[in-house]
């Protein structure tokens, strides 16, 4: 009787111990979550705040450079070009940051319409276009015939598109091969879909990358000595953005072979 | 031919640089930093084109643009310049009749032909 007692006793307490520390658990997780939402704001803000001065300081460039103040000697001008194009490349990753920001405060939404995917391709190209000359890259585009019209966020689908294809063109040495394909297909609930594809002849990722790539920040090659530099938020708003669409990304990809970025775009998701 | 032309913006950075673009197409310019500043200028001296940023240190910029419409003293042509593009915000500066919604970082080299176009109309 005592014993059992003292058991029935035992087992209560530690009942009320378990019960105790998942409590615990619980508020350390929402604890975490709310510093993390708080980060998040706080990346937000920043950008908020570099993008003014950042603009202001591309505006006074430009200026300079369209004689507006004067005449400039070519040297000057050339110098000034530097100023506009270094203080984009701070403007545009100043929106990469902005934007995964919004994603992760689950802020973004569609807004859809009607349009061919293969214009999208075409214009995406033609934008990258000089680069990939300039790195003496070959650039090639197929897009199946008679491709149905896509109802979709257009300028979340070029935002994906110019990621991929300006990954594709970063980590590929020169000579190589970029390229961008799109088919038909169907997802595994049979919806119409499109299919695209941005493959290059580059670095290549090793298999044990291809989940990290997608995550924010992540970059293969972190060191501090690394040829690239970016935000590493690219795959991350481009998988944001795929999903949005209920679509899927992926990539195959082998070390020094090349890569294959792959994601799919259901037809009708999103009207 | 020149209009005037309030550009209601508290970075003095980005002032000094539409300012000299504007300025250069012929138009005169006044500054604003905050909701109180932009109305005290708007009702003494009542810009053709408003430049209207939202975020301002003193509230809302589209404030402005609700009190002056109010008192029927609204710019031929407002505006409205946002960091945020979400289609809610989008949609209430336009409700509240603004002629367009520039996104920040805006194409400011673009604005002296812009200026032109909405002053045409
Ligand atoms: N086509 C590719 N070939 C080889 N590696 C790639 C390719 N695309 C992406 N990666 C790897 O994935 C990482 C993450 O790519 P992601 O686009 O997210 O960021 P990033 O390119 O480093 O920065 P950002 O896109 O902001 O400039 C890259 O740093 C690179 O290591
Ligand atoms: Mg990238």
């Amino acid at each position: 009787m005592t014993r059992i007692g003292a058991g029935y006793h035992t087992v209560e307490e530690r009942l009320r111990t378990l019960e105790e520390r998942v409590e615990e658990q619980t508020r350390t997780i929402d604890e975490l979550r709310n510093r993390d939402a708080l980060k998040t704001q706080f990346l937000s803000n920043v950008s908020h705040d570099l993008r003014t001065p950042l603009t202001a300081i591309v505006t006074h460039a430009e200026i300079l450079r369209d004689g507006i103040l004067g005449d400039l000697s070519p040297k000057q001008l050339e110098s000034i070009c530097g100023i506009i194009s270094g203080g984009r490349q701070l403007i545009g990753m100043v929106g990469e940051i902005l934007m995964y920001a919004r994603g992760a405060a689950d802020q973004l939404s569609l807004t859809p319409t009607e349009f061919a995917i293969g214009t999208v391709i075409e214009q995406v190209t033609s934008q990258v276009e000089p680069l990939a000359v300039k790195k003496g890259l070959e650039i090639g585009v197929d897009v199946e015939k008679d491709m149905p019209p896509l109802c979709a966020d257009r300028e979340k689908i070029t935002h994906i598109l110019s990621n991929l294809l300006g990954n594709a063109i970063d980590f590929t040495e020169h000579g190589g091969r970029v390229w961008v394909n799109a088919s038909r297909t169907t997802t595994v609930q049979s919806a119409a879909s499109v299919l695209i594809e941005v493959g290059d002849t580059g670095i290549g990722i090793a298999p044990e990358h291809h989940e990290l790539v997608f995550r924010e920040f992540a970059q293969v090659d972190a060191s501090a000595s690394r040829h690239h530099h970016g935000t590493g938020l690219g795959l991350a708003i481009a998988r944001k953005f795929v999903e949005l669409h209920d679509g899927r990304i992926w990539v195959e990809s082998a070390p020094g072979v090349g890569s294959r970025f792959y994601f799919t775009v259901p037809v009708h998701a999103s009207c | 031919m020149g209009a005037h032309i309030l550009i209601v913006e508290d970075s003095a950075l980005v002032v000094s640089a539409l300012r000299i673009l504007l300025e250069d197409a012929g138009h005169r310019v006044s500054d604003a930093g905050s909701v109180r500043a932009a109305l005290d200028i708007a009702r003494s001296d009542r810009p053709e084109v408003m430049l209207l940023d939202l975020a301002l240190p003193d509230g809302d910029g589209l404030s402005v643009l609700e009190t002056l419409s109010n008192d029927g003293l609204a710019p031929r042509v407002t505006v409205a310049v946002t960091g945020r593009d979400e289609p809610h915000i989008i949609a209430r500066c336009k409700r509240l009749g603004c002629r367009e919604v520039l996104v920040k970082p805006i194409r400011a080299m673009a604005l002296p032909t812009q200026v032109a176009e909405w002053l045409a109309e």
